[in-house]
């Protein structure tokens, strides 16, 4: 013990000589290298020690930038869920439609597929013959398939498809004289044909010449029409025929359900399938 | 105490100094680690050690300091000095006695720091009343956080 005093004793007064010659001898020469020798040592910890700190001081906004950044992720994420439930809902506002459309009372033949299309082309001259529509073979269309309208909540029969292009098609509208179409009377259940006259009204023929038929009695397709499908309105007895002795039918006139002259959009029932984007890119 | 930890104390000692009071310090006050640190080592393994370590910390604290070369260095070996002294009347490994001694020591420094500078500047120098009153408060913390270090780290 006494020795280790001793030497804390001989140590001390040794440091401490040492430090009042640095003290009070700052300017002298050995002093000033000692102190350049002090520095040369202990400098670089300061030095290394501050680019040490100046690069990791980058580090907080790199972890901030890539908090943002997961935390924009998150954010798109969630959108993208978003868009999955967008997915749902469409899906389902396309069954919702699905319903009402049949709802609506239009019995789709199983593997027809509806395609709204716009009317493009209508002939002056021909106002009741013919129109042209805006979906073509790139469409799916296809020749006779039928073609409806909408007149208010209702579907009613247009006509059918006679000449498919490309990207349009040109639909007989049952006004023509060349169309027909099987149909029944709503009161009586009389099946007939329907005949397009180049005018604004249909004549119905073939009506058993002893029902008894009332004005304004509605019109609907047959279910033994080839073309259409059945129970979609075509219009309203206007008048019926006198009786022709020599026919062993009767007949009435029959008022459109829809004007062809106001014909916007048509309803196509396509018997092919939609054809695939890369069907679509392949020249023709 | 083993050569390369050692190495690692007295460098680690140096960055952390400067680090905290380039950095962290607040109005002038921040812990002197290298002050705290002489003490805990005389306290822990008498004045020798820790006047040689103390010597060489104030040689470093005074290189990076303009005026007064030698006063750290003087200060510090006076403080392993008397550190070491007084543990043989007082257990400086308990933390209390430990963080007194240190606050005392501390205003002794700054204290002393001014009568040197008086001594051999020809100015008292006065290191301001924030580090004077609460720098000694700071070295009392590290001494005891240090102390707390040593005992679960450090050898027994």
């Amino acid at each position: 013990m006494q020795r280790e005093t001793r030497i804390a004793h001989y140590v001390v007064g040794s440091l401490t000589a040492l430090s009042l010659v640095l003290l009070s001898l700052p300017l002298s020469s050995p002093v000033r290298s000692f102190k350049a020798c002090a520095s040369y040592v202990f400098d670089p910890l300061a030095y290394e020690g501050e680019r040490g700190y100046q690069k990791m001081a980058g580090v907080p906004v790199r972890v901030r930038e890539l908090l943002t950044a997961d935390i924009l992720n998150r954010r798109l994420r969630e959108d993208l869920r978003g868009t999955a439930w967008l997915k749902v809902t469409v899906e389902s506002l396309s069954l919702e439609n699905e319903r009402l459309r049949l709802a609506l009372g239009l019995k789709t033949t199983p593997g027809r597929r509806p395609l709204w299309a716009h009317v493009m082309e209508r002939d002056p001259l021909h106002w009741y013959r013919s129109v042209s529509v805006d979906a073509g073979a790139d469409r799916g269309v296809s020749l006779n398939d039928p073609v409806l309208g909408r007149k208010g909540d209702t579907v009613v029969t247009v006509g059918r498809v006679v000449e498919v292009r490309s990207h349009a098609s040109t639909v007989l509208l049952l006004t023509d004289e060349r169309s027909a179409v099987a149909a029944y009377l709503s009161s009586g259940t009389l099946e007939g044909l329907a005949q397009g006259q180049d005018g604004p009204h249909l004549r119905m023929n073939y009506l058993n010449s002893e029902a008894r038929i009332v004005a304004e009695d509605s019109v609907y397709t047959s279910p033994t029409s080839a073309t259409f499908p059945p129970d979609v309105l075509i219009g309203r007895v206007a008048k019926v025929y006198p009786r022709d002795p020599f026919l062993a039918f009767q007949a009435v006139e029959i008022d459109p359900a829809l004007d062809a002259t106001s014909l916007q959009e048509v309803l196509i029932l396509c018997s092919r399938a939609a054809p695939s984007p890369a069907q679509e890119a392949k020249p023709r | 105490m083993k050569p390369m930890r050692a190495v690692l104390i007295f460098v680690g000692a140096m960055f952390i100094q400067w680090w905290w009071n380039t950095h962290l310090s607040y109005w002038g006050a921040a812990p002197q680690f290298l002050l705290a640190l002489t003490i805990l080592l005389a306290a822990r393994r008498g004045p020798v050690p820790a006047m040689l370590l103390g010597f060489a910390w104030g040689l470093y604290a005074d290189a990076l300091r303009a005026d007064l070369f030698g006063a750290n260095a003087l200060l510090y070996t006076l403080a392993g000095y008397m550190a070491g002294t007084v543990r043989k009347q007082i257990d400086l490994r308990a933390a209390g006695p430990l963080a007194v001694t240190v606050m005392i020591l501390s205003w002794g420094y700054v204290l002393m720091v001014g009568f040197l500078g008086s001594i051999f500047d020809h100015a008292f120098f006065w290191v301001g009343w924030v580090p004077a009153l609460f720098t000694p408060f700071l070295n009392a913390l590290a001494a005891s956080a240090a102390s707390l270090c040593w005992d679960v780290w450090g050898e027994r």
